[in-house]
């Protein structure tokens, strides 16, 4: 049985390999791990103390066979960190801590659920895109990005083979839908009927504007939104208080740890 | 030990290790009332370190009282409150909720927060200040009462010195030292609250020395912080004087680094055939 529990972990890289603008890594650990689509791992593989901490990382996919586990994770070279992780060849050493955070909500069965993405954000939504499959539950993906070379490969995207299941959206209008993420969310909301309306559910993670506009549009219309955040972290498991967002607690602002009690919040609760 | 702030309340580490395994806990510095914290963004990362300007976040001395405490002695772990308040009045109410703890082994008297307007650097600045401070909380307390200094001094010697004439049973450094990071390109401080607390391995020998000038300065045991990230590292702390050393930014990049360096410290003793912990402490030898 994968276990849920926390660890940290020392692996060995697989594969890490460029696609576009994007990195896959394959990263072999001790033992397999379960995890909820939306949770994370804290990741650092270089030598030194420069960069510091550790990065976070969402599970894009975890499995393998028992002697033989592996977690993957897709990521954007943004930064120096980022940078040194796709610098690292087949047998590289890396430390990991996971499964963090708490992932999406994927409970109600009956909903159509909207899938959205904006960039990288697309590898937090992609495993609940795959647990929806396995589900046979009923669900749509939006991916945006600024141009066409810019989306993920169309054969890492669960449901990609099936037609009008995922909404391609371009920021210069080179592929898919002209215009983000949230303007496609926002028309398709205002076409559907209101029973229509009434069945859907959003997961999204991207930019913060790009989750407060999605968040604005689905309360005009009262549709249940689960937003992921990508925070600084330190420590990515709740001890150093630094990755907070500020969350409405009755009439007041609260600030809640991203890594702990989130990283998916729901899109209510926060004060963008 | 760990270092307050970067431990939370302890039991975050249980799914790593079993934490009675630590010379102790020092928990996230407590206030009387829960406290809200800065705004973000609280972190950004330097050069081996970190700027943080949390604003001293915490559930409040009830709630630990009422729901920590107990889960941290269940556990068997050796625990420290860190505690901290806007005024002297505040520190003493903190105190004296947790001197009803029996199972609280000591309180660490926070006299050296950078990233809080009143209270904490402000007493722990001056002579003046960290001893009427000390002086108070001593008489409010039976427990044993460290004193946790700040750097941000220039004559740590003797801040250590008035805290021990006040009352102190040892005191504890550093604490962060301040810092600002900026953004060149929008013009912005990156943090939130402006300046924030260097942390890290960037301010290890800046803390060796006031360790050490700590050291010669009292005869009350001296906890060493600042960088530790390996049983090395902890090991310079006791050649210069400390007695036992606090390890705060290194839990999280690796949330083993509590333990590992305590077996590191075990192996090198071992091997070195060093029977006593003060066989070695203070031995480092300079010239002349
Ligand atoms: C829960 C969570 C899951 C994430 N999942 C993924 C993922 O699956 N794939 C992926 O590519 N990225 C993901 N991220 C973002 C990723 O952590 C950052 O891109 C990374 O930390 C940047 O590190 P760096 O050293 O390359 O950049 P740095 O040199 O630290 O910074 C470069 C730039 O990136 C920005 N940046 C730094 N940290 C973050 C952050 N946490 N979020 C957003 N921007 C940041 C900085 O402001 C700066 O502009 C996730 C973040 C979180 C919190
Ligand atoms: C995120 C963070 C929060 C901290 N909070 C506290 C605190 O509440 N009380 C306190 O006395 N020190 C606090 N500190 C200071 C540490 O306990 C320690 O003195 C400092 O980080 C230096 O040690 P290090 O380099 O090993 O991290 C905090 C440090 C960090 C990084
Ligand atoms: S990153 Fe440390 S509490 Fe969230």
């Amino acid at each position: 049985m994968p276990s849920k529990a926390t660890r940290f972990v020392h692996g060995r890289i697989v594969r890490n390999t460029g696609h576009g603008i994007f990195y896959r890594m394959e990263v072999s650990i001790p033992d397999r791990i379960e995890f909820v689509p939306g949770q994370f791992a804290m990741v650092s593989g270089w030598p030194g103390n420069d960069p510091l901490l550790p990065r976070p990382l969402a599970i894009f996919r975890a499995g393998g066979t028992r002697s033989r586990a592996t977690v993957e994770f897709v990521y954007k070279v943004v930064g120096r960190g980022t940078a040194l992780l796709s610098g690292l060849h087949d047998g590289d050493p890396l430390s990991i801590t996971l499964p963090l955070g708490n992932g999406f909500d994927l409970g109600a069965p009956d909903r159509t659920w909207w899938l959205a993405g904006g960039g990288v954000g697309f590898s937090t939504v992609f495993p609940a895109g795959v647990a929806l499959s396995q589900g046979k539950a009923e669900f749509e993906m939006f991916l945006g990005s600024r141009t066409r070379d810019q989306l993920p490969p169309r054969e890492w995207i669960p449901g990609g083979d099936l037609p009008g299941r995922v909404h391609l959206c371009t920021d210069d209008g080179t592929a898919g839908f002209f215009g983000t993420v949230t303007d496609a969310i926002r028309e398709r909301l205002a076409a559907l009927s209101p029973p229509g309306r009434a069945r859907v559910s959003i997961l999204s993670c991207g930019p913060r504007e790009m989750l407060s506009g999605i968040a604005a549009a689905a309360a005009a219309h009262g549709v249940p939104t689960q937003v992921s955040l990508e925070n600084h972290m330190a420590c990515g498991f709740g001890v150093c208080w630094g990755c907070v967002a500020a969350v409405r607690d009755g009439d007041r602002t609260a600030y809640r740890r991203v890594c702990r009690e989130g990283p998916v919040f729901d899109a209510g609760e926060i004060v963008w | 030990m760990s270092a307050s702030g970067t431990f939370g309340y302890g039991l975050e580490f249980s799914p790593f290790y079993d934490i009675s395994r630590l010379g102790a806990v020092v928990v996230k510095g407590l206030s009387l009332l829960p406290t809200a914290g800065n705004a973000p963004q609280r972190i950004v990362e330097t050069p081996a370190g970190m700027l943080n300007a949390i604003g001293l976040q915490n559930i409040g001395v009830e709630r630990f009282v009422a729901d920590v405490a107990p889960r941290l002695a269940d556990a068997g772990a050796v625990f420290v409150a860190n505690i901290y308040g806007r005024t002297i009045e505040e520190y003493e109410g903190v105190a004296r909720r947790l001197s009803e703890l029996p199972a609280l082994a000591a309180i660490e008297l926070n006299a050296s927060c950078p990233n809080v307007k009143e209270g904490g650097i402000a007493f722990g600045s001056t002579s003046e200040g960290l001893s009427g401070l000390t002086r108070r909380v001593r008489s409010a307390t039976k427990k044993p009462l460290w004193v946790k200094l700040s750097p941000n001094v220039t004559d740590v010697g003797k801040m250590a010195r008035v805290a021990e004439e006040s009352g102190a049973d040892a005191v504890t450094l550093i604490n962060t030292l301040v810092g600002l990071a900026v953004d060149h390109r929008t013009r912005r401080p990156k943090l939130s609250n402006v300046t924030g607390g260097l942390s890290g391995p960037a301010i290890k020998p800046v803390a060796l020395r006031m360790v050490w000038e700590a050291c010669k300065a009292v005869r009350i045991p001296v906890v060493g912080i600042g960088g530790i990230q390996s049983a090395e590292d902890a090991l310079e702390f006791l050649l210069v004087g400390a007695a036992a050393v606090q390890v705060g930014t290194a839990n999280f990049r690796n949330p083993n680094a509590c333990v590992e360096i305590i077996e590191g410290i075990r192996e090198f003793f071992a091997r070195e055939k060093i029977a006593r912990l003060d066989d070695y402490r203070g031995g480092i030898l300079l010239r002349g």
